[in-house]
């Protein structure tokens, strides 16, 4: 037993953050968010997390409207179709909430830079703008060889990632289905940036499944602090080719975070009143969870 | 066929389609829901297809991470696992279809907002104050990446005073900046805005930079214009009619292109 085991109970793992953490989250949009990980994170009470991502939905909404968060870093908050995202929103209309404003590039360079060990990644982007004077990561610098101006993006190290994937191993090597992970990548930057790495999956696989398949694997057991056995872990949210966005339960919220009262019905209901992950699930029920599934796997 | 037997976004559609290069790449985002729908995805995408077919020109269009998809076989449904089925030329990784910008590939890139000031640059993060706005919008999203590196970007919105406005309350992507010359100086590589398409007009730039009515649509007036534009509307001194679609335009569009207005009548969920 060389290798020892990283599977941890969603409650141990999600006890890896503490208040005030800088917390950067997987997925983007309406996809593959780390749902589950975050209504624990809610059930859990942290507060005063700087929450960092590229592009952001319901998970930032639902964050930020349960209190949790200071500090929202990202290109983009809202919910699809469906519209602003209101908890955000009032957030920042009512609270001042704090919002460090990045183009979609320059969110992703900060974890670009930082994945492959670099300080900073240079970018045009945000010269001539206002992102700056929101953005403390953002400053002008001019290349030694050609004179020209750039724009440093400097490289993040939060304290924890947090992302969900499709399988892993007991040791920690996740993988992906290979259909989707080209749309996943930012994940792996977003991973490698971090000090401590919780990973929700699908389902946990053996050993010998992860080694068939070995160009499955996204992120080697070195990247990966423990792993959370959470199916249905990013719903409401899809998950790549496996289940669909549940676009009747984000309408839901849509419409409950009209008002903050409306939400803290919202908030009792689906996360902080049912006790765990299964519970979660019970509630949504098998019928919904069967609607949204594209691919029914086994182990 | 009579003159205005054409619907805007037929008459968007054949404007933007006319003005694509031989050899360009477009960039169009995804996203769904009426209107905005039709403005940033049904009538770049049908403007595209047009010129490829009308005038034969080589030209490629991006969605995110997919290229060139085949139009006659697109999803009713824009959710991912039908995306992820659309037959396409290619999907790439999704932090690398910026790169396509950043290279300095990206001809176009089709933009909007909820503020664009004389200069064309462009406000998607808030209004009023950013500490403590009065609307909080979604954010710079990639229409800073667009505005930056695209060879230039058409503008797509719909006009009314509290959009086109004499100062945006946050500036979340450049256009021409404040002065002529500005994205030069700041070391911008590419050129900014070059249209903004509207319902009443197509507006282009001087070479200042300076935002100037074109082209006015069939039945809008220059009074129709300044009343729904924030700032002091300039016109150019030929200021002329937008030209009207031709019957083999919109045949194309309506038999060929897009037969279940999918796009120009956001039919996509």
């Amino acid at each position: 037993m060389a290798q020892p085991s990283k599977i941890r109970s969603l409650a141990d793992a999600v006890a890896l953050i503490k208040d005030g953490d800088v917390v950067a989250i997987g997925g983007h949009t309406a996809r593959r968010h780390p749902m589950a990980l975050m209504r624990e994170i809610i059930r859990q009470g942290r507060k005063d997390l700087h929450v960092v991502g590229w592009n952001n939905g319901i998970d930032m909404d639902m964050l930020v409207g349960a209190g949790c968060v200071s500090t929202v870093e990202t290109s983009y908050v809202g919910i699809g179709s469906f519209g602003l995202a209101r908890n955000f929103r009032r957030a920042c209309e009512t609270d001042g909430l704090r919002v460090i404003e990045h183009s979609e590039t320059t969110a992703m360079d900060r974890f670009r830079a930082a994945s492959i060990g670099l300080p900073l990644f240079p970018s045009k982007t945000g010269l001539g703008t206002d992102l700056p004077s929101t953005n403390p990561h953002l400053k002008p610098f001019t290349d030694p060889f050609t004179g020209e101006t750039w724009m440093a993006v400097e490289a993040i190290r939060p304290d924890v990632a947090i992302v969900h994937a499709h399988t892993a191993d007991e040791q920690g090597n996740v993988q992906l289905d290979p259909e989707r992970w080209h749309d996943n990548s930012p994940d792996v930057m977003i991973a490698r940036s971090a000090r401590t790495v919780i990973v929700s999956v699908e389902q946990i696989v053996s050993e010998e499944t992860v080694m068939s398949r070995p160009i499955d694997t996204i992120l080697p057991r070195t990247d990966v602090t423990c792993i959370v056995e959470a199916p249905y872990g990013a719903h409401p949210c899809c998950c790549d080719a496996r289940y669909d966005y549940d676009l009747e339960h984000l309408g839901r919220y849509h419409e409950a975070t009209a008002s903050q009262s409306g939400f803290a019905e919202w908030l009792a209901d689906y996360v902080t009143g049912p006790a765990d992950h299964w519970a979660y699930l019970e509630k949504i029920g098998a019928r919904r969870l069967m609607e949204v599934s594209m691919k029914r796997t086994t182990r | 066929m009579a003159t205005n037997d054409y619907s805007l976004a037929e008459l968007l559609t054949v404007c933007v389609s006319r003005e694509l290069e031989d050899g360009g790449q477009g960039f169009i985002g995804l996203g769904t829901g009426g209107r905005a729908f039709t403005m940033a995805v049904g009538v770049p995408s049908v403007a595209a297809e047009l010129a490829r077919r009308h005038r034969g020109i080589d030209f490629t269009t991006q969605y995110g991470v997919t290229f060139e998809p085949d139009l006659k076989k697109t999803p009713a449904n824009f959710a991912d696992p039908y995306l992820l089925a659309w037959p396409s030329k290619a999907q790439v990784r999704v932090e690398e279809c910026l790169e396509y910008f950043r290279r300095g590939k990206m001809t176009v890139g089709f933009t909007s907002g909820a503020q664009i000031d004389r200069r064309g640059n462009l406000n998607t993060v808030c209004i009023g104050s950013h500490d403590k706005p009065k609307v909080r919008l979604v954010g710079p999203i990639a229409q800073s990446d667009h505005c930056t590196y695209a060879k230039y970007t058409f503008v797509m919105m719909v006009q009314d005073p509290r959009v086109f406005v004499p100062k945006l309350d946050f500036r979340s992507a450049l256009g021409h900046g404040d002065a002529a010359g500005d994205r030069r100086r700041l070391g911008v590589p590419g050129g900014g805005p070059r249209k903004v398409f509207t319902d009443l007009a197509i507006w282009g730039f001087d070479a200042d930079g300076d935002m100037r009515v074109e082209t006015l649509h069939p039945g809008a007036t220059r009074e129709d214009v300044v009343r729904t534009v924030g700032f002091d509307v300039v016109f150019a001194d030929d200021l002329g009619a937008t030209p009207a679609p031709t019957p083999e335009e919109l045949r194309l569009i309506r038999e060929e292109i897009d037969p279940e207005g999918l796009f120009l009548e956001a039919r996509i969920a």
